[in-house]
């Protein structure tokens, strides 16, 4: 049995725009997402802000019902079982908020501990345990305002550990944190599954989830556009190659002109420091540098380099067509 | 069993929260003083000591009142602006059970009210007060904080679904202050008011309270109080399930 | 009620930064409308059950009172809101610009609790059957707002603070708990010991509604011509007042570099 099932769940918004002759809108979050995970697995819904992770998640987690479509976490409906599936599931996210701040950080899983009916003699035990887990030893008595963003971070976690669910689910844990933060948090996260958890892992850092995942599904826009283990997905670009050309200020015109050559795959910019850097993804087999040049005709062009597609690639390729 | 324990460890933790906050703890209290000031100087320019000391008792329920009518409304707001009320939707308890240890914490912060407008009119004021049944005294304001805290449940998960919740919950401060017999005796307000002022548990609470303290039996309008305070939390549990399901079709369980 | 400026610092200030989220109809109607007519209704049976005044003591001095509710929230929120802060160090440094904008911020403010007040008289009047002079109608009006202005200026001092001090609601209500004592709203100043009518002389209000009930007894507008100049020096004392603590606060926040509260 699959720990998490979701068969073509749809989730549409309404909202209105305006504020003086207000227009209802239907937005399209979620299009019809299916995917299942098997238990014990750290699967990866990786994608852009909006496209439709969180909604995803929550449809799941039985925050949102959802439109159409089902699902199932651990063979109990998440609309009909809702209480069940609760029972059994952790529910983690990232950023600030989700703590209560006047409280100390044991109070805080002292009162969830509680929540999720753990056993009153097994309460404290569990929650040393815990605090030891995510490294929070010795702040424990402290108020939460006080904390870090990070060890907020770390807090969830330990709160969504508490009741020993089978299912974890992590909504963008490591957004905001700094690099030290992130890494810690990683490994915590990394280690639940040799505790044979099943992790529903949601991000937008590709290397994350190159780094943690057993498979990944890619979303954009509402739909599973890739799925596949990290080594699939890489697998799905390795023909093509990459061109890197430092640009000093490159136009827009410029841009969609070179994305419009034939052969090319994807083209995305990143700035870095001084400049930007056109990465323009190419087929196999084709020689484009010359012709993309000749678009770039007008602008400084710096080191022009060529490499092979990384999952960052592969990536960028599906989520931006 | 483990309910009960729920209601106690999440009621202490609140009350914990609400203590730590000067808005909460400490504002709540002093701002009904003011009106139990004015309300001691009014009555004491009146004719005689009887009626000063029927208007402490008012005067200390009045705020009694005031820290659940304040805050009670929007404590799901509040939840939802802390971002923990999505936390708690997904745990596997029933959310009443979670709701209203919040408004029994506010309602509990309503006994400093009424010891600091006791005393406040003792050593100001000159109010001597005794208290003829104690034991009886001590459980209608028992009673009394109870009630409140149902009504405080009620106004929370109904209040949800307006943006401005907090205005809602001010909006019956002064109603209840006003029609619950606290400084002013039912039989002055028009009649067709009574029925309104004997649905609502804070009449009979108050009532309760003053009984005992003066010497008469309260156990008729403790019962009355008791038992409103029940029906308002059973009210609050149907319209939970409703508020729950309808934030879980809309979305609207998170700010965003 | 004081009680909507309380949660509406604590929670509302921040998500509710809108210059005019409080003109919905959903806020302004139970709180400015609504809730001083039961201020009134109140105080006006609590005399009654004490056995004094009458009812048009309380019905002029709380329905006076609380416009402070309107005059001290929407300063806060006026001065408090963020593009007033971009602009305040701006116009602060220089002169010419400061007092017509003031004056521009303020006079909504005053014409708005002026609106209140007046409603809250009119339809207070009218429920509890209290009969005001035709004649004392034009010069109540002019009181009103003159009582508004005042309380106006306290409100200045209020936002004043209000952008260095954490926890302001409770500031607020404190001020509104003063007005509801000392100004002679629910009790004359006779019966208020010494020291407290001595201080009342100082507040808001407590000159408007003493003429107020003057020309509600039928007296003219000359009757209580000294009356409402004291009310006048007063609002003005506290708006110069007001004024200069925002001035000194933009000082010292300059050099502290942020005009927001900590």
């Amino acid at each position: 049995m699959a720990a998490i099932e979701a068969a073509d769940l749809r989730r549409t918004y309404k909202t209105h725009t305006g504020t003086f002759r207000r227009k209802a809108k239907e937005i399209e979050a979620v299009r019809g997402i299916s995917f299942s995970v098997e238990p014990g697995e750290l699967f990866g819904l990786l994608g852009p802000n909006g496209a439709g992770k969180t909604t995803t998640i929550k449809m799941l987690i039985t925050l949102l019902i959802p439109t159409s479509g089902s699902a199932r976490v651990l063979g109990l409906d998440v609309v009909r079982q809702a209480r069940e599936v609760r029972r059994r599931i952790g529910y983690v996210f990232g950023g600030e908020r989700g703590v209560y701040e006047r409280l100390s950080g044991y109070d805080n899983l002292r009162y969830f501990a509680e929540l999720y009916g753990v056993p009153a003699r097994e309460q404290k035990g569990r929650i040393e345990e815990l605090l030891e887990l995510v490294g929070l030893k010795g702040r424990e008595h402290e108020r939460a305002e006080g904390y870090s963003r990070g060890m907020k971070q770390r807090l969830h976690v330990a709160r969504g550990l508490l009741h020993d669910p089978e299912v974890l689910f992590l909504d963008e844990p490591t957004i905001g944190l700094d690099p030290v933060g992130a890494r810690e948090v990683r490994a915590t996260i990394a280690s639940l599954t040799e505790a044979g958890k099943t992790v529903l892992l949601t991000t937008h850092y590709m290397f994350e989830a190159d780094a943690l995942c057993d498979r990944i599904a890619v979303i954009s826009k509402g739909s599973i556009v890739a799925e596949g283990t990290p080594l699939d997905l890489k697998r799905g670009v390795a023909q093509g190659s990459v061109v890197e050309i430092e640009v000093y200020g490159v136009a827009d015109e410029a841009v969609e002109r070179v994305r419009a050559l034939g052969g090319v795959v994807a083209v995305a910019i990143e700035e870095r420091e001084q400049a930007q850097v056109l990465v323009v993804q190419t087929e196999p087999e084709v020689e484009l540098t010359q012709a993309i040049l000749g678009h770039l005709n007008g602008s400084d062009v710096g080191r022009i380099s060529r490499r092979e597609p990384t999952l960052e690639d592969a990536y960028v390729a599906l989520v931006s067509e | 069993m483990s309910s009960l324990r729920l209601l106690a460890v999440s009621w202490w933790l609140q009350f914990k929260m609400i203590m730590r906050s000067p808005f909460d703890g400490f504002g709540n209290v002093i701002y009904p003083l003011f009106f139990a000031t004015t309300a001691f100087f009014v009555f004491r320019a009146g004719d005689s000591p009887r009626t000063l000391i029927y208007a402490s008792f008012g005067a200390a329920v009045m705020g009694m009142w005031s820290s659940v009518s304040t805050s009670a409304g929007s404590a799901m707001q509040r939840e939802r602006w802390w971002g923990t009320l999505e936390l708690l939707v997904t745990t596997p308890r029933h959310f009443s059970l979670i709701l209203l240890p919040t408004t029994l914490g506010l309602a509990t912060v309503g006994i400093y009210n009424l010891a600091a407008t006791l005393l406040w009119g003792r050593f100001l004021f000159g109010v001597h007060l005794t208290i003829e049944h104690p034991l009886l005294f001590a459980l209608a304001v028992a009673g009394t904080v109870l009630s409140f805290a149902g009504l405080g449940f009620l106004f929370a998960v109904s209040f949800v679904r307006f943006r401005a919740a907090w205005v809602l919950g001010n909006f019956f401060e002064y109603p209840v202050w006003l029609i619950c017999g606290f400084l002013v005796p039912l039989a002055l307000l028009p009649g067709w008011v009574h029925p309104i002022s004997w649905a609502l548990a804070p009449t009979w609470g108050m009532s309760a309270i003053r009984e005992s303290a003066l010497g008469g039996s309260p156990l008729p309008e403790l019962g009355a109080c008791l038992g409103l305070g029940i029906g308002y939390v059973v009210l609050g549990v149907l319209v939970t399930d409703r508020v729950l399901r309808a934030a879980r079709e809309s979305g609207s369980l998170s700010l965003t | 009620m004081i009680v909507a400026a309380r949660i509406f610092f604590v929670g509302g200030l921040t998500s509710f930064r809108a210059l005019f989220y409080w003109l919905t109809p959903w806020i302004y109607i139970p709180t400015m409308l609504v809730a001083p007519l039961f201020q009134i209704l109140l105080f006006a049976y609590i005399g009654r059950s004490a056995g004094l005044q009458s009812d048009k003591f309380y019905l002029i001095g709380n329905a006076l009172q609380y416009s402070s509710i309107p005059c001290l929230f929407a300063m806060a929120q006026s001065i408090g809101g963020e593009r007033f802060q971009e602009t305040l160090s701006a116009i602060l440094v220089s002169p010419a610009a400061r007092i017509p904008l003031f004056f521009g911020r303020s006079l909504p403010v005053v014409l708005n609790g002026a609106l209140v007040a007046a409603f809250s008289l009119g339809v207070g009047s009218l429920m509890l059957g209290v009969h005001l002079p035709a004649s004392a109608l034009a010069p109540l009006a002019l009181v009103i707002l003159i009582a508004a202005f005042s309380c106006t200026g306290i409100g200045l001092v209020n936002a004043a603070i209000s952008l260095r001090v954490r926890e302001n609601a409770v500031l607020s209500n404190v001020i509104f708990g003063f007005l509801l004592i000392f100004t002679g709203a629910n009790v004359p100043l006779d019966a208020l010991p010494g020291w407290m009518s001595t201080a009342a002389q100082g507040m808001p209000f407590t000159h408007a509604i003493a003429a107020a009930r003057k020309l509600a007894d039928g007296a003219g507008l000359e009757d209580v011509g000294t009356l409402v100049g004291a009310e006048l020096l007063v609002g003005a004392i506290y708006g110069v007042a007001g004024f200069l603590l925002l001035r000194w606060f933009e000082t010292l926040s300059r050099r502290h570099a942020s005009l927001e509260r900590s």
